[in-house]
């Protein structure tokens, strides 16, 4: 498919998404700081009106042909071609509303859990920032494009975990999540540079049509693989994944907005924006497979023991952006990409309910969220009900419709084993979605509220009014609504992405639509058990087998690999011993010989003592050890 | 080569001498300082016929010849091709910030400390334009001087050291640059760069005459393991001192690999290849890791240094364009963003009369412009896309790429590396718990003066390099091409490279647009 130029009315309305965020936050950080209200306003007008060049351009390119891309040349030369500008095809029309209404849904939300707080303007300045690396990338028209907004979607995001300027814990988290990313975007560096060696073209549309005609098998694996290590950092999956879970140091809707249409979702964004390519290599598919399968099933152990509300979710969405890659890593290209339109809306709307009871109780443990009558504020209860219900996959919520499509595409595979693992994983999150839940709904007994300050604080703030409490409420209704209506509009955006094109007649599994709801029902049945039932203990099975919840409690010891690979080989080792090496050695050599030579010099002035015996000594002594000489040789 | 009719280059040199000429005059410290700004200004301004600079061109412009000892083969001979153009206004540039971000800093000896600073830039512009032996020589000499006082005398408590140092292991290098440039007027009969270019030489003289000039210029870049004079000198140096050597001071050394050691002696300069190849890579690596165990900001920023001119002589001793570019885009960025990040130390240092992490934390909450500029400036330095030093380290990285894979692989560490211990440094003093800091004010508007037109380039070298590239270009194929004819042995690169073009131009229907080349 050649793409087309855009007409005037496309050219505007895209450049006015990518451009109106930057305007905002250079505006709100230089100019309207000192005056939070306007700072705000700012913000949500430029955040407001992509939103509906957004929804705009979706609606106007329904039924479209033809990909449309504008682009700049940045670069060229050597057989190399570098653009910059935007491509409109489906999938990038789709993430774009996705990230536009996720982004501006978290800064109305925002106006009352940020309230009061001497930063807000700041805060919103930096998730204006944030929305424009976002919205560039996603309608990037090449890779180079796509790297520089890739690591400036990082930059933002480590700007706004740390946001909080008295937390350190909260500055060495976006430390962490930028030097892990980092560690992965180096592969993907390395990648583009293989691309542009090796073909010469990096934009999108080039390498979907022509990589698998025009590149080695090996050079497409290896290039495709690299890139998949960007993936790996920025998506949190396994190794890298231990960086997301301390995210959560940041604001709350801060990870609602990183945990489901920026930051990480870039990540499943980029392979399905690739997908074309990664087809022309099934050795890089299958390891965007494997460990798409191991990220999820070791995030939901972790979620299994985890006490802390925004904790649950973090691994929560570790787990479901692996099992997207699973439904991409399996050929399922539909399936990824719908499962993270689904669970943008609810991850977001769980994070943002979340939000409103640790606003509330100035608490995230969801134990003591539970004791202080958290189940008394109607709303968030009811959504974050609605939501959890919708990750778990209960019918009819948009989770179900999306999780049966990438099951579906896992049941193509020819080894069962990879659809098995990816029903073991969906009922490991019914298990632990109902266990929060049931423990929120069913507290043992109720107490007054702890103590602000305690065990507290991510968003710890005084003074809450119903005006806040509903500019909280609102987003989340949207949400919800959307958490259900997405469920059926599965076939609508199916053949949308598909270019219109008649869909494929697959096979359908009725077994394993019965399979997979028999296996959520008993995740959340065994939650009943241990959580919800009058009299429960309210102790997972984990809980007696210590060994099992060490590991999963420490993350499978991996943070603590890596603090020991930090502290002893690269800071202990490496650092301490090139320094020690450079003072002593190096160094220490250059002032010993200038030393040597000052001594030696001093040695010499011995003899110029001016005294006349010592020079008449001394020229009788050399003159015999010369005649010695010539008389011996 | 094109004859100027009007001596800019000469202007450009000794203008701040004459500078230095009114200043004894001079009483009152402010109109001093008024005085010394005005002259960079103008300086600055001076440069402004280089934009006549003929990027088609090749060879030399603006050149002036004047015979000098018509005997010895003398003469007073300037030009500047690309690779001067750029180092030239970088320096020019530097000038009128240095002299405002010592407005204040500098207390003692006003009037000796700006002479000192005239002098300095005239002696760096200088070796940036002579194209006789000995007139580089006096030059490259000259700029000792100055240099040395400006750490003895307004340096930090171990200054005499310090600047001890920094004068003999410089002076201990330039002596083999004698005896070099000896031998080769021996040689060659005349003392004139070109012309000795032209010449061959046999390969044991240009065995030995690399290895002379190669260590003279690997002390001044410095690579490892003649680095130790560089973080003891930064640490001392006053802010504009500091600024001035990393600046421009390190980039002679890399200036003098391109314009002495690959066109005078190509075989030796393709045998020591590797050599040169593999202490670069062991100078990124090494730099980045000492780095990372700094407490003092201003040795962290040394060693990064080291880490980043590492890369500048990495590129050249690839041998091809991309590598030369890079290496030449490396020099101008960690010009600009090393010299705003020892900026920021040395405002900083105003207010907490320390450069020990430590007692600089919690910046972010009080000075938040300060950080701002902090923060571009770091990720500047760990080569952020979009900002400067990218564009520089994706050259070379493509450079060793094309060449050989492993070497590529070798110095990926080195990139990591500069994200993790610059990363720490902006944490610190962003995040830490303020033991100070809400006492401090942030930025005045002199400050905003001289950190804004470096932030700009940072900006403008990362999204546009096309037009600093389109300058440099025809030098350094020409570099590049005599290298290849001459060095003798055959080269591995079948496919011409054609030069990179990088614009952000479009027409209106929004297609590629190809440049006219």
């Amino acid at each position: 498919m050649d793409p087309v130029a855009p007409n005037g009315n496309e050219l505007l309305l895209a450049l006015l998404a990518m451009g109106l965020p930057l305007l905002s936050f250079f505006l709100v950080f230089f100019v309207t700081r000192p005056w939070v209200n306007l700072s705000c306003a700012v913000s949500l007008v430029c955040s407001g009106l992509p939103l509906s060049a957004a929804v705009w351009l979706l609606a106007g390119h329904w039924r479209m042909e033809a990909p449309i891309l504008w682009q700049l040349t940045w670069m060229e030369g050597g057989g190399a071609l570098v653009t910059f500008g935007f491509l409109l095809d489906p999938l990038s029309l789709l993430m774009l509303v996705i990230v536009t209404a996720v982004s501006f849904l978290v800064q109305v939300y925002s106006l009352g859990y940020m309230a009061g707080d001497p930063g807000k303007a700041k805060y919103y300045a930096f998730l204006s920032l944030f929305a424009w690396s976002m919205i560039s990338l996603v309608l990037a028209s090449g890779l180079m494009q796509l790297y520089i907004f890739w690591e400036l979607v990082g930059l933002s995001s480590y700007l706004l975990i740390g946001f909080w300027h008295h937390k350190f814990s909260a500055s060495q988290a976006g430390k962490k999540a930028f030097v892990m990313t980092r560690l992965g975007d180096l592969g993907f560096f390395l990648g583009i540079i293989v691309l542009l060696l090796n073909l010469g073209d990096l934009s999108i549309l080039g390498l979907n049509q022509q990589a698998a005609a025009r590149l080695t098998p090996g050079l497409l694996t290896a290039s495709a693989l690299l890139i998949f290590c960007g993936v790996v950092g920025k998506s949190a999956q396994f190794p890298l994944l231990t960086w997301l879970p301390d995210a959560m140091e940041g604001p709350t809707p801060v990870s609602a907005l990183l945990h489901s249409a920026t930051m990480v979702a870039a990540g499943v964004y980029l392979v399905s924006r690739l997908f074309p390519f990664y087809q022309g290599s099934p050795q890089a598919l299958g390891w965007v497979l494997v460990i798409g399968t191991v990220t999820m099933l070791l995030s939901s152990t972790m979620a299994m023991v985890a006490e802390d509300i925004k904790q649950v979710w973090a691994y929560s969405t570790v787990s479901q952006l692996g099992f997207m890659l699973m439904g991409l890593g399996a050929g399922g290209y539909f399936a990824g990409v719908y499962h993270l339109a689904t669970h943008a809306a609810f991850k977001a709307l769980l994070f943002l309910c979340s939000g409103v009871f640790i606003h509330q109780y100035a608490t995230n443990d969801f134990f003591a969220m539970a004791r202080a009558g958290a189940r008394g504020l109607k709303v968030p209860m009811l959504t974050l009900t609605l939501a959890g219900a919708a990750l778990s996959g209960v019918w009819p919520l948009a989770g179900f419709f999306s999780k049966e499509t990438v099951l579906a595409a896992l049941a193509e595979l020819p080894n069962p084993a990879w659809l098995w693992l990816g029903i073991l994983g969906a009922g490991l999150t019914a298990y632990y979605t109902f266990r929060l839940l049931f423990v929120m709904w069913r507290p043992r007994r109720l107490e007054p509220p702890p103590e602000h300050g305690e065990r507290a604080g991510h968003g710890a703030h005084e003074g809450h009014g119903a005006a806040v409490y509903w500019v909280m409420a609102a987003p989340l209704l949207v949400l919800a609504a959307l958490t259900v209506l997405l469920g059926a509009a599965g076939p609508a955006l199916q053949s949308f992405l598909a270019w219109g094109r008649p869909l494929p007649a697959g096979a359908h599994h009725t077994w394993l639509v019965w399979a997979s709801v028999l296996v959520v029902a008993t995740g959340a049945g065994l939650a009943w058990l241990e959580f919800g039932r009058a009299g429960a203990a309210q102790q997972g099975f984990l809980s007696r087998m210590p060994g099992l919840w060490n590991l999963f409690a420490n993350r499978w010891y991996l943070d603590w690999l890596y603090r020991w690979l930090l502290d002893h080989v690269v800071y202990g080792l490496f650092s301490r011993l090139f320094t020690l090496n450079d003072r002593r050695v190096v160094d220490g050599g250059i002032d010993g010989f200038c030393r040597a030579t000052l001594g030696a010099g001093w040695l010499f002035s011995l003899l110029q003592s001016g005294l006349l015996q010592y020079n008449l000594f001394t020229m009788v002594l050399v003159m015999a050890l010369v005649g010695l000489y010539f008389l011996l040789v | 080569m094109s004859q100027s009719t009007w001596p800019i280059l000469s202007f450009l040199i000794f203008f701040p001498v004459a500078g230095c000429l009114v200043l004894p005059f001079l009483k009152e410290e402010k109109t001093i300082r008024l005085f010394t700004l005005v002259v960079g200004l103008v300086e600055a301004a001076l440069c402004l016929p280089l934009f006549n600079f003929d990027m088609t061109q090749q060879g030399y412009q603006f050149v002036e010849r004047a015979e000098w000892v018509k005997d010895w083969g003398l003469s007073y001979y300037l030009g500047m091709d690309g690779i001067s153009l750029l180092m030239v206004l970088l320096t020019a540039l530097l000038l009128p910030l240095c002299v405002l971000c010592s407005w204040s800093y500098i207390s003692k000896r006003v009037k000796e400390f700006h002479f000192s600073l005239l002098m300095m830039t005239s002696a760096c512009i200088g070796v940036f334009l002579a194209l006789d032996f000995v007139l580089f020589y006096i030059f490259w000499e000259a700029m000792l001087v100055p240099m040395f006082l400006l750490i003895a005398v307004w340096g930090g408590p171990d200054r005499r050291y310090a600047s001890l140092k920094f004068f003999l292991y410089t002076l201990a290098g330039s002596t083999l640059l004698l005896v070099a440039m000896v031998a080769f007027y021996w040689a060659g009969g005349t003392f004139s760069i070109p012309e000795l270019s032209a010449k061959t030489y046999s390969f044991k003289f240009q065995y030995w005459a690399f290895l002379a000039m190669a260590l003279a210029f690997a002390i001044k870049v410095p690579m490892f393991p003649f680095h130790t004079w560089l973080p003891a000198a930064h640490v001392e140096a006053p802010t504009a001192g500091s600024v001035l050597l990393a600046s421009v001071l390190l980039k002679m050394g890399a200036y003098g690999f391109l314009r002495f050691c690959l066109p005078l002696t190509p075989q030796a300069s393709q045998y020591f290849a590797p050599m040169m190849i593999a202490i670069s890579i062991a100078s990124i690596l090494y730099g980045g890791f000492v780095a990372l165990g700094q407490r003092d900001m201003k040795k962290l920023i040394a060693y990064s240094s080291v880490a980043h001119m590492g890369f500048v002589t990495l590129g050249i001793f690839l041998f091809s364009l991309r590598g030369f570019e890079g290496a030449l885009m490396v020099m101008l960025n960690h010009g600009i963003t090393t010299g705003g990040l020892f900026m920021l130390v040395g405002a900083i240092y105003e207010r907490s009369h320390s450069r020990e992490i430590s007692e600089n934390l919690g910046l972010g909450k009080y000075l938040p412009a300060y950080m701002f500029f902090f923060g571009l400036f770091a990720l500047s330095s760990l080569g952020f896309p979009g900002t400067n030093s990218f564009v520089g380290e994706l050259l070379v990285l493509i450079g060793a790429f094309k060449s050989n894979p492993w070497i590529g692989a070798a110095i990926v560490p080195g990139v990591m590396l500069g994200a993790a211990y610059m990363l720490r440094l902006g944490q610190k003093l962003a995040w830490g718990e303020p033991t100070k800091a809400k006492e401090w004010k942030d930025l005045n508007t002199r400050e905003w003066a001289y950190f804004v037109p470096l932030a700009i380039l940072v900006f403008y070298l990362g999204l546009a390099p096309g037009l600093t590239l389109r300058a440099i270009d025809p030098t350094l194929n020409r570099v590049l091409d005599e290298f290849r004819s001459r060095s003798g042995v055959a080269v591995t690169a079948t496919v011409p490279e054609t030069p990179l073009s990088l614009a952000l131009e479009t027409n209106a229907a929004g297609q590629a647009h190809k440049l006219p080349r």
